[in-house]
């Protein structure tokens, strides 16, 4: 929790633009991705706020509703070892709030082709999970959430499988190149904190200041917060904005835009990531010499 | 098929969009700005059976952009198992609120300076087409009960009625589309109904966009096939106290299908303010 004198300090220097950490009021932290060995392990830092995203892939029966496509599933468990207003083993209604954009942002945005993961329909299909660990906790956890999910999503292969009738096999993945996953889109989630700034004599609300990527204290100031996905594409994917202090359309709309803005920076900063990581695992340009595919010469 | 015309009451929306400047002249209305921007329709190959949007401006069910489905509400339903009660019939979506309380709490270590808002929608098995069973922690479930409740807390004068507790039950009847919209529409009518006290109307609206149109009210069909969003609106301001979006919306239409909902949101509170008045005349008469 935090104290009124905090409180009444932070409050006061956002009247005069100012954040508790040197901020501007539209600056997001930067955020940084990091690959493990391993096809779809990642780990992004934003200021102090800290995830690990693992995808894994396994072989099962498809949804009966759904006969030709795979199944994409998203575990956000957000327990005390990020930050102590979460509790272990019990939803709190933050973090069901928390999931459920998440969930709106990566899963129901279509950002994975699930057609592409079905091998037998109606049979078999590939089953991808991703399984968030949030280690640190200082704001903005749908924004790292969202970009780690989507960069393990870019980063993941899976083991290429042979069809022949109804038998299906799993080919190693030294035996054969593992392929990557179909991803559609990248979705960046951007998140605002509403603040009411009150007039100190009348105590009436001046303005309503949207600040980007709250960090934990200022959460706790904040009146109203509201999460906007994006694409590069200038398609949004979904807005989020659970009552607290009311704003105009327009101011909406100005959001989006601006928003529309930091998914760029996002979307460069993951591409660019995936390509030093490409270039390293593939030092000594092993993939010509295993590549059969012939040199084409421009006459 | 009643409907309720939007453009006779979409005043505020008219200013929205001149305030924007994205009408050029101050004599256009929302109504003209719309009819400029219809498709221009290249194959009648295209057309489906269930056409969203017809090129002569005809939505599934027979109405134009603008025009909400037959809204009605009642309250004081159930005026001896509740302390307030409404029924919202929007389209074929029907929905029964309770609201017991102020109260004393359920959970005594919970009380605070304030009323606790708790609120618990109930979405009967048959309400939709196909019946399907409930999985006992619906995700989207406990999220549409927090939304409710985030929404009422910002209206309900919470302070007046320290300790106690607001119970709001929601029984979903049968679904057709705009769902959220008529349960938070129902609990605004119940939560008078009870006498809790409230800044103004709590009303909601969906509005979606059909190759840049905006359509207002969507019925599950259109839900379907259409980006749309909700919002939730308090008193008649034309700022937007809860928002929700869920599917793919291109950013050009946002502003317009932003606009369109906001004014059926408005709409909404006349129509529930007539209720509430006719039913208080009713009462006065029957003393």
């Amino acid at each position: 929790m935090i104290s009124i004198n905090d409180r009444k300090f932070l409050t006061e220097a956002l009247k005069v633009s100012k954040r508790l950490d040197g901020r501007s009021m539209e600056e997001q932290r930067p955020m940084e991705v990091t690959f493990g060995s391993q096809f779809g392990h990642v780990e992004l830092t934003m200021g102090k706020t800290k995830v690990v995203v693992r995808i894994s892939a396994e072989i099962t029966k498809p949804n009966e509703r759904r006969p030709f496509e795979g199944i994409f599933v998203v575990h956000t468990d957000i327990g005390s070892m990020a930050s102590p207003i979460f509790e272990n083993n019990h939803q709190s209604e933050q973090e069901i709030m928390i999931s459920q954009v998440v969930e709106k942002a990566v899963r129901r945005s279509g950002a994975l082709d699930l057609e592409s993961l079905c091998i037998v329909a109606g049979k078999k299909c590939w089953e991808i999970r991703a399984d968030v660990h949030y280690l640190d906790f200082d704001g903005g956890l749908v924004d790292a959430t969202c970009a780690a999910v989507m960069a393990g999503l870019y980063h993941f292969k899976k083991p290429d499988v042979d069809v022949d009738g109804g038998a299906v096999t799993v080919c190693d993945m030294e035996e054969r190149h593992p392929v990557a996953l179909s991803v559609l889109h990248l979705p960046v989630s951007v998140t605002y904190g509403l603040f009411e700034l009150k007039n100190d004599e009348t105590n009436e609300v001046e303005k309503v200041e949207c600040v980007l990527d709250c960090t934990a204290i200022e959460r706790q100031v904040q009146n109203a917060e509201i999460t906007i996905t994006i694409n590069k594409n200038r398609d949004i994917c979904q807005i989020s904005k659970p009552s607290g202090v009311s704003i105009e359309g327009y101011r909406i709309v100005e959001l989006c835009e601006k928003a529309f803005q930091e998914a760029l920076k996002v979307t460069e900063m993951i591409d660019k990531a995936l390509k030093e990581d490409e270039e390293m695992r593939n030092k000594g340009n092993w993939k010509a010499l295993l590549s059969a595919e012939n040199d084409r010469y421009e006459k | 098929m009643f409907v309720w015309e939007l453009s006779d009451t979409s005043a505020n929306c008219d200013s929205f969009w001149i305030r924007r400047g994205r009408l050029g002249s101050d004599t256009g209305t929302l109504d003209q700005t719309h009819r400029a921007l219809l498709p221009s329709y290249s194959s009648p190959l295209t057309q489906s059976r269930h056409e969203i949007y017809s090129p002569e401006g005809l939505r599934t069910d027979g109405r134009r952009w603008n025009e909400i489905r037959n809204f009605d509400c009642k309250i004081n339903t159930h005026p001896t198992s509740a302390d307030g009660s409404s029924y919202v019939e929007w389209g074929h979506t029907k929905v029964v609120c309770t609201v017991d309380g102020p109260r004393e709490p359920d959970n005594r270590q919970n009380t605070t300076d304030r009323a606790v808002i708790s609120v618990n929608v109930n979405v009967a098995s048959f309400s939709t087409e196909t019946r399907i069973k409930r999985q006992r922690n619906d995700k989207r479930l406990a999220e549409m009960n927090i939304l409710i409740r985030q929404l009422l807390e910002e209206a309900v004068l919470t302070k007046l009625n320290p300790r106690t507790q607001i119970a709001v039950n929601i029984t979903v009847i049968a679904q057709d589309g705009g769902l959220l919209p008529a349960c938070i529409n129902a609990a605004c009518l119940a939560m008078i109904d009870a006498g809790v006290p409230l800044t103004d109307y709590v009303s909601a609206c969906s509005s979606g966009v059909y190759s840049n149109n905006a359509l207002i009210d969507l019925n599950t069909l259109e839900e379907q096939d259409v980006p749309f969003l909700t919002i939730g609106v308090i008193g008649k301001s034309d700022k937007i106290s809860m928002l929700t979006l869920e599917t793919q919306l291109p950013m050009a239409s946002l502003e317009p299908v932003l606009a369109t909902s906001l004014s059926g949101a408005h709409a909404i509170q006349d129509i529930m303010d007539a209720a509430v008045r006719k039913h208080g005349k009713h009462r006065l008469e029957r003393k």
